[in-house]
């Protein structure tokens, strides 16, 4: 669904040619990093386990709400080893606390390499637009559920114990006629609903059949907080563009049009104990879990207006070619670099689910 | 799940302790949504539901949905979406699934005979309601939704469609004599209860919407008529002091520009 403009080709190409600038002057003055506000909220309805609202600047709006339910693991079989292999390691003086964490992080030992993609679900639902089976619909779910599964911690997450887990159900509501590429929204929204999201507090052994602590407020975090152990966080996805050498983020409407080319790049943080002394306490490293490239609107655009002479100055010509290698690593490097993009939208999402 | 009404008659207080002639909290926003013509925002008790409107608008010829409306008028379209989280359950509603579709024609049917459609010829209103959370009184909501985001989108109608619930204490088999009727049930209550919809055309005692799935008494129906009337009224005063204060708002911003 490529974005339509009312901008005629010479407004083109002066668009893109002050985007093309050394020092690039974006049409409303922002930064090639800076984003457009969006207003979000989480925790906004009482059946689902998380849920969130996020409404991008351009009058997009989505809902997620997630829901988990605990499932019977097919074909899991308690090997009696595993179980035994705990041992009677406790102390006879622990006391009640250490022996709930003492579980817990046993729980997580255990549960390392059990967890399965098909635990997680993505659906995606715009009333009125698109069907269910539609071809953009699918691909947008597969997406967001691609970058869901990357993430091994929180698959294992889900695993409660010998034959039983939980199944999570991420329903994304679109409110709005998609009228650019809804990607963004829809990952951000999902990735603020996932940190809203809290799964009922296990008080049974890993043996037993599952019983759950009836007190919401002792439900743990599907992602731990920053802070913790093992801090994570949900991945997201960002759409980046790039014209000429520059990069830009969050991008509108009219720079979509005259965009060399058009990437998502998921990022996600790396399930592992916080322990190099140069970051932020508790804050989780960044990885990237992959970078695809979206035909820009422009070569669509191309693809029907033939060949043309090269050159004539004033009126715009879409890019022809792929992306430079150089512009990739820039684009990774700026949003996976300490203190970069990706902190910055993950720490500034973070505020939205605290506030 | 089986609801305990054995203990109504000792108090005469209901589940979540309301009285049998009280309403659950209802709050209202309208021009939610910046994007749409009109919009709007209602939670009954835990039910909420957001509805766009757009249009009086040149029609799609081709619509899914409830569709009421010759040539000469205008069309009134409904598009009901229920979320798969909006539950107890998760459970994903196909897109043609009958009783969504039951409902979106109620819609459409009671807006097109209060809408003045004549003056949009060959055009259509399309409503879509997004069912956020379901807690009992939905087709209720969905009229009351409906109703504030046409008042935001500008469509001229001769008064509001104000709905409420409302059932009797009375199941069909146990024939009790001293059954109360009820006014808006929550989820639990209409599991167990029989109870029906009415929506009103303004404050007055003109029914435009009458719906009732459930088996009861012929002699109950004519109290839990009158509950459910009388609750439209308290809906509707709601529902205008909702638009009154929105309207407020509105001519307050421009004062100050």
């Amino acid at each position: 669904m490529p974005p339509s403009t009312l901008l005629s080709p010479s407004e083109l190409s002066y668009l893109h040619s002050s985007l093309s600038l050394d020092l690039p002057i974006r049409p409303d003055a922002r930064s090639p990093t800076t984003f457009r506000p969006l207003v979000a909220e989480t925790d906004l309805l009482p059946t689902t386990n998380g849920s969130a609202r996020l409404c991008f600047a351009d009058g997009s709006e989505a809902i997620v709400g997630v829901k988990a339910e605990v499932e019977r693991t097919i074909g899991a079989s308690s090997t009696s080893s595993d179980v035994f292999a705990r041992g009677e390691d406790g102390d006879g003086d622990t006391k009640m606390q250490s022996a709930e964490e003492e579980m817990n992080e046993e729980r997580r030992r255990l549960a390392r390499g059990k967890g399965q993609d098909s635990w997680i679900e993505v659906t995606i639902d715009m009333p009125g637009f698109a069907r269910d089976d539609d071809g953009v619909v699918v691909f947008l779910a597969q997406m967001l559920q691609e970058g869901l599964v990357a993430d091994e911690g929180l698959r294992d997450r889900l695993w409660i114990g010998w034959g039983w887990h939980w199944r999570i159900y991420v329903d994304i509501l679109l409110l709005t006629t998609p009228n650019s590429y809804p990607l963004p929204l829809l990952s951000l929204t999902t990735h603020l609903a996932l940190l809203a999201t809290r799964l009922p507090a296990p008080i049974s052994r890993i043996d037993e059949d599952p019983l759950f602590n009836d007190d919401w407020d002792a439900a743990e975090p599907l992602y731990p907080p920053s802070g913790s152990a093992h801090a994570s966080k949900p991945p997201f996805t960002l759409l980046v563009i790039s014209v000429e050498d520059n990069i830009f983020f969050d991008p509108s409407r009219e720079e979509l049009a005259v965009a060399d080319a058009v990437c998502a790049v998921t990022v996600g943080t790396i399930d592992a104990p916080v322990s190099s002394g140069k970051r932020r306490e508790g804050t989780p490293k960044l990885r990237l879990l992959s970078l695809r490239i979206i035909d820009p609107p422009a070569r669509l655009a191309a693809a029907t207006s033939g060949t043309e002479a090269e050159d004539d100055q004033g009126a715009w010509r879409p890019a022809r070619g792929g992306m430079k290698r150089a512009v990739v690593g820039k684009m990774v490097k700026v949003v996976l670099e300490v203190g970069g993009v990706g902190e910055e939208v993950m720490t500034g999402l973070e505020g939205f689910h605290d506030g | 799940m089986p609801l305990d009404t054995s203990t109504y008659s000792l108090a005469l207080l209901r589940l979540d302790g309301r009285r049998w002639n009280e309403l659950r909290r209802m709050h209202a926003q309208i021009s939610t949504q910046p994007t749409a013509d009109g919009s709007s925002y209602l939670e009954m008790g835990n039910t909420k539901v957001i509805c766009t409107v757009a249009g009086p608008a040149e029609g799609r010829k081709a619509g899914g949905g409830g569709g009421t409306g010759g040539d000469a008028n205008a069309m009134v379209q409904v598009e009901i979406g229920i979320a798969g989280f909006s539950g107890v359950d998760r459970k994903r509603r196909a897109r043609g699934d009958k009783r969504t579709s039951e409902m979106q024609l109620t819609v459409a049917n009671a807006f097109s005979n209060t809408l003045f459609t004549h003056l949009y010829p060959h055009s259509t209103i399309l409503i879509t309601l997004y069912v956020l959370s379901q807690d009992g009184s939905l087709l209720a909501a969905c009229l009351n939704a409906s109703t504030l985001a046409l008042i935001d989108a500008g469509v001229p109608m001769s008064d509001y469609i104000a709905a409420c619930t409302s059932g009797s204490t009375s199941s069909y088999n146990n024939n009790d004599e001293a059954a109360d009727p009820l006014l808006d049930l929550n989820g639990t209550e209409e599991q167990e209860l029989p109870f029906l919809t009415v929506g009103t055309l303004g404050a007055g005692e003109k029914v435009s919407v009458l719906v009732m799935e459930s088996r009861v008494q012929a002699m109950r129906l004519e109290g839990m008529l009158a509950v459910g009337v009388d609750g439209c009224k308290q809906v509707k005063e709601i529902l205008d002091d909702v638009v009154r204060r929105h309207g407020k708002r509105i001519l307050l911003e421009r004062v100050k520009i």
